[in-house]
């Protein structure tokens, strides 16, 4: 039985880190110069300013990576003009993969040729010192979007480039993302990249964590993304992050998003103090619809304005946006400026009322939170001597199983669908330790679904097409 | 779910093919209509199929490929399983099998030359893959392993 707690930190730190800076790409960053570097950017840089003093809205950030620094220097102005509060920096999938070399060769012949052959910002090619100066006229903090299971020197090189946000997490970055990298090692090296953010804080501008809560955003039940969420918190916790950042993807039922908010709130909150971690300022991101979205313009522009009103409803630090064109690749950086607009104009055009209930919504909290328990006091109880162990474990016994990971460490045997008002339900909860009631209830609540009589693969293709 | 037991299948996505979800689907659509499923799962080479087929004697193979690279890595499918003493077993492909946009008979010609069986590229419907098996089954392996030498 390991609880998470602060004995858990990396000891040694500075070894460590001279070991992953001594990579060839990593070699010009020196930990002292790279205090004093955060020390002179503006404090707007830091999400935890910017959330203090955000107003009634939540913040937006859209997405977008460009191979060539020029791109990205121009992406950012323009993101940055629409009005977006937080600047993405996305990153290329050989950098994500580790494959630096394949990177910087690839960046070259995109810088020779004029085309873009990568998929992203590969932040390690282009190094720390380039990289400041894409951010030199900047006041908005910089979030580093990836996907890495092995991100050590990508979040050094990103630090030390001045960008204060770093998303991710050993479970929300290895699952959905990879099919073969080891949980295991996937957990003891995100220790490394919440150890350097904790020592790249002070007090007041805290390196700034963010977990990712969509996962597969292929019918992941609220209770699962929500433990995931707790769990990545109280591992960035336990090596002394102190500003952290849950999230998750919309559900497709406004019920099950308002009901998701408040329950991955304020357990978040309630784990944290239980283990003493009561000095972390946590927050909410609510990233709008994840899924297959709908070719035609029209009704994409309806989903991101619906979306951006569930976000304000929810109460919403952060919203992460998506773009009309998002059934097609990847948008152009106008479009992406349009979305940043079109949200702005909803947010500022329909402002919430502080809270929302319904006697659906509470029995639906109530359903979640239970599941959420379950599942985290069967984690707890697993045998070992550190809490990260216990999540490996937990995976292992499919105490954690979320649907449609390619990941072989994942159980993939919890079955899951839509009820009749689209919130999503365990129809087969299989090692998943929820207690039998909730279980029942889960399956009761199915019934109200018209083709329930069906084959569940088809209610599951007509659930994943929910938006298009 | 059905407990009869109409047939081994293996499946799986060929290439750096890493789209999931249809893979699961199909799974759980063949377990319903009674299939015993192998999932080979993503990012698989043809001799992952080859050697999955002939450790858990398998009736029929169906390939998956959704980002095209299926024309690529399939076309000597047939005979690298005639060659380990498989070349009754049935082969299927499936999902977003080529390059670009091309006529669905053109393709369809092109996997059955590679010696498939079935070809259903850019099928939406999964259940039309399985009424085909069911029905391919029902003839037996002597049968089949006649048809296979006709390729």
């Amino acid at each position: 039985m390991a609880r998470p707690s602060a004995q858990a930190r990396l000891t040694n730190i500075e070894k460590y880190r001279a070991q992953v800076l001594s990579h060839p790409l990593g070699r010009g960053i020196f930990p002292d110069e790279v205090r004093d570097h955060l020390a002179k950017v503006p404090r707007q840089r830091f999400p935890r300013v910017v959330y203090a003093n955000r107003g009634p809205d939540p913040c937006i950030q859209p997405r977008g990576g460009f191979p060539l620094f020029e791109m990205q220097y121009q992406l950012t102005q323009q993101l940055s003009q629409a009005g977006a509060d937080f600047i993405p920096l996305t990153i290329d999938s050989y950098t994500r993969h580790n494959e630096y070399d394949t990177a910087t060769q690839l960046l070259h012949r995109s810088e020779e040729e004029g085309k873009s052959y990568l998929n992203g910002y590969p932040l390690i090619s282009h190094g720390h010192e380039l990289t400041r100066q894409l951010y030199c006229d900047l006041e908005k903090p910089v979030s580093l979007r990836h996907g890495t299971p092995d991100a050590r020197l990508l979040a050094e090189v990103a630090i030390a480039s001045g960008i204060a946000e770093i998303e991710g997490g050993a479970i929300c970055y290895c699952l959905p993302y990879s099919e073969g990298f080891p949980l295991d090692r996937c957990l003891l090296y995100w220790q490394y990249v919440d150890r350097v953010c904790a020592v790249n804080s002070t007090e007041d501008l805290p390196i700034h964590r963010e977990s990712f809560g969509p996962l597969t955003a292929t019918l992941v039940p609220p209770s699962v993304v929500i433990a995931v969420e707790i769990i990545e918190a109280l591992l960035a916790a336990e090596q002394g992050v102190t500003s952290f950042a849950v999230s998750f993807g919309q559900t497709g039922s406004i019920i099950q998003d308002i009901a998701t908010a408040t329950v991955l709130r304020e357990l978040t909150r309630y784990y944290l103090d239980q283990f003493g971690f009561g000095s972390v300022q946590s927050y909410l991101v609510y990233h709008q619809w994840m899924g297959q979205f709908p070719a035609q313009r029209e009704r994409a522009a309806a989903l991101i304005a619906c979306s951006a009103i569930i976000s304000s409803i929810i109460g919403a630090d952060k919203i992460v946006v998506k773009t009309v064109d998002e059934a097609l690749g990847v948008p152009r950086p106008e479009i992406n400026a349009e979305a940043c607009d079109t949200v702005r104009y909803v947010l500022r055009t329909f402002r919430s009322a502080e809270t929302v209930t319904s006697p659906m919504i509470e029995r639906e909290m109530a359903l979640i939170g239970s599941e959420v328990k379950s599942i985290m006091d069967a984690i707890f109880d697993i045998s070992g001597s550190a809490f990260w162990e216990s999540v490996f474990r937990a995976f292992q016994l499919g105490y954690l199983d979320v649907p449609f990971s390619p990941h072989a460490d994942n159980a993939n045997k919890l079955l899951s669908v839509r009820d009749g008002n689209g919130s999503i339900r365990i129809a087969d909860a299989a090692a998943v330790p929820i207690s039998d009631h909730d279980a029942r209830v889960e399956r009761e609540l199915l019934e109200s679904r018209e083709d329930r009589s069906d084959k569940t693969y088809r209610q599951m293709l007509t659930d994943i097409r929910l938006m298009v | 779910m059905t407990s009869v037991c109409h047939g081994r299948v293996v499946i799986g996505v060929i290439g750096d093919d890493i789209h999931i979800v249809g893979n699961r689907i199909m799974q759980l659509a063949l377990e319903e209509s009674g299939f015993q499923v192998f999932n080979l799962r993503t990012r698989n080479r043809p001799e992952e199929f080859y050697q999955a087929a002939l450790e858990v004697n398998a009736d029929a193979v169906f390939v998956s490929s959704l980002n095209g690279e299926g024309e690529h890595w399939c076309a000597d499918f047939r005979s690298l399983f005639r060659e380990i003493g498989l070349g009754h077993v049935l082969l299927y492909v499936g999902g977003n099998i080529v390059v670009g946009k091309r006529p669905k008979e053109e393709v369809a010609r092109l996997f059955k030359q590679f010696g498939f069986d079935r070809v259903y590229h850019q099928e939406p419907d999964i259940s039309v893959a399985i009424a085909d098996l069911q029905e391919d089954l029902k003839h037996g392996a002597a049968q089949r392993a006649g048809k296979a030498h006709e390729h």
